[in-house]
């Protein structure tokens, strides 16, 4: 069976102005190649399609088994002015763990 | 200038991650937490306008009025156990929030106690000032030169202030001490600082600092709140906030009150390392740029986590601007449809919602329509499902309008759809138009702004 990020990685997501940041972490040291095969500008951008306006930048942290997903007018505004019901994008992050893992 | 007491550690503890956080894990912390100090976290990027607005209709007012109840109730606790009280609650009015403390102390008997006050943050008065110096307010992330087309409608212009006026106000004998827009961690790094005597030159430990900082900014953020294991979390609705002891050496752990709710370990760590941050690698605070590529976490024990290695770059030349300015109105709608073929009638009250729209000749810039229970929270992302089996969906609309009655515009067509709307459909209270606040970043010169402390007493 193939598997998903969702069985291999935590997330966290928040904003910034613009931007949505995703926080995503190995659950352990074991999966963060697979972590940072499977997260990449271009599987971030099919994901979630016209949401996401800007540049995609995937950061590696290795020192916490995890990378920084940051994706550029992202949120239909910023929290103060969006129309989406999740202004601060606190759930958007978990749509990254939809994505198939990939081997590295 | 560095505080002339060789301190080997300072605890830190976090009292608030926002306005409307929990009192009691605050009240606990301040009791039995045995800290240097406690901080409190009350401003978001929107809460200026929203004083602002407050401070326009009533001079005296524009402070976190939830401050005041607060530290008038934590004053004693706090004293009793040596931890001195920061927070950033003063928001556009420090001055007056401060005196309103004061006043509330002495309504307690407790007179005498030193408050601090930090300002200097509020610049809307001297955006045109800037502009002659030669400053040009240019959009930190689009690029554009053009602060005319919003001159007219600025409502706020706060810089973010680092630690320097808060370790000024410490040095200056503060007991407690009530800011305006500090940045979240400045809370942390400013009583750091003082009581390790830390300078400003040595970036690695103020790397420590901020990486701390930001670690404890959000309180019950790194305890068990917003994590992804928290069903695995105990007792959240018990949850202690978070203690930090950093030492001389730029190590720090980070744990929270025996007994208390939630759990603190290396992964409610990490998730809030990589929480609301930018690149990185490049972490800026007014106080210095920290590398979070750097730290090393690990597990020292029950509910205690290691930080160690922290790096970083000195502070720079520059401080963030952010400017609050009005961007119109947004109207909201939201209708709930039940089985059968609940999402049918979801895509037919949309269809009946735009011909209402187009009919009420409704002015927008933006229209957004989502499934609640489909897409609303994924977007594209979310896949659809292949039958229309489900137990109920929902409509919500969302509507970018220049005016109120724009906005208006789409709470009638909602409330239109009561009775030529689909059968069985079910609206909660109608959502009243809203005004929005859009935020303008930009950069100005550290050499412009200068913070300011005075002290008030009891």
């Amino acid at each position: 069976m193939t598997r998903s990020l969702v069985d291999i990685a935590y997330v966290r997501a928040g904003d910034k102005g613009d931007s949505v940041s995703v926080g995503v972490l190995a659950k352990s040291p074991e999966y963060y190649a697979q972590v940072i095969a499977s997260v990449t500008p271009k599987t971030v951008a099919a994901l979630y399609g016209d949401w996401v306006q800007g540049k995609i930048e995937v950061f590696p942290m290795p020192n916490i088994d995890g990378c920084l997903v940051l994706m550029h007018d992202a949120l239909g505004g910023s929290a103060t002015n969006t129309l989406r019901f999740d202004q601060t994008a606190k759930s958007l992050g978990t749509a990254i763990l939809r994505l198939p893992a990939i081997a590295p | 200038m560095p505080n002339t007491l060789k301190n080997t550690s300072v605890r830190l503890g976090c009292g608030a991650g926002f306005w409307g956080d929990a009192f009691d894990p605050a009240l606990e912390l301040a009791e039995r937490g045995n800290l240097d100090f406690l901080c409190f976290d009350f401003l978001a990027e929107l809460t200026m306008s929203l004083l602002q607005r407050v401070r326009a209709k009533d001079p005296g007012q524009g402070y976190v009025p939830d401050m005041v109840n607060w530290f008038a109730d934590l004053a004693a606790p706090a004293k009793a156990s040596g931890t001195t009280l920061v927070c950033n609650g003063g928001g556009v009015s420090p001055r007056a929030g401060a005196e309103a403390l004061a006043k509330a102390l002495q309504a307690k008997g407790i007179a005498g106690r030193k408050i601090g006050v930090v300002a200097g943050d509020d610049v809307l008065g001297r955006l045109e000032a800037f502009r002659d110096a030669g400053v040009k307010l240019t959009h930190m992330r689009t690029g554009e030169d053009g602060f005319d087309r919003i001159k007219s409608k600025v409502v706020s212009a706060n810089v973010y202030l680092g630690s320097d006026g808060i370790i000024e106000a410490l040095e200056g004998g503060s007991e407690i001490v009530v800011t305006g827009r500090v940045t979240d961690s400045a809370l942390f790094i400013g009583p750091a600082m003082h009581r390790l005597g830390w300078g400003f030159d040595q970036p690695d430990r103020i790397a420590s600092a901020i990486t701390v900082g930001h670690i404890l900014e959000c309180a019950a953020g790194c305890t068990g709140g917003m994590s992804s294991r928290f069903d695995q979390m105990p007792r959240m609705g018990e949850v202690g906030f978070p203690i930090a002891e950093i030492f001389n050496d730029g190590t720090a752990t980070i744990s929270k009150l025996p007994g208390s709710g939630g759990h603190v370990d290396q992964f409610t760590v990490k998730e809030h390392l990589v929480y609301e941050i930018g690149d990185p690698r490049s972490y800026f605070t007014p106080d210095g740029v920290a590398d979070f590529t750097t730290p090393h976490i690990a597990e020292a024990g029950a509910d205690v986590v290691r930080v160690t290695g922290m790096r970083g770059k000195a502070r720079p030349d520059s401080l963030k601007l952010l400017i609050g300015y009005s961007d119109g109105w947004i109207g909201e709608g939201l209708l709930m449809f039940p089985w059968p073929n609940a999402h049918a009638r979801a895509r037919k009250a949309e269809e009946t919602l735009r011909e209402r729209f187009k009919r009420l000749g409704l002015s927008s810039s933006a229209i957004s329509f989502n499934y609640i229970g489909l897409n609303m929270l994924h977007g594209p992302a979310a896949p659809m499902p292949s039958s229309d089996n489900l137990n109920e969906v929902g409509l919500r609309v969302a509507v970018k309008t220049a005016s109120r009655d724009e906005a208006e515009k789409v709470r009638r067509a909602c409330s239109q759809l009561w009775i030529m709307g689909p059968g069985g459909t079910s609206f909660g209270a109608p959502m009243k138009p809203r005004p929005t606040i859009a935020l303008w970043p930009t950069l100005v010169p550290r050499d412009l702004v200068s913070h300011s402390v005075e002290h008030i007493t009891s």
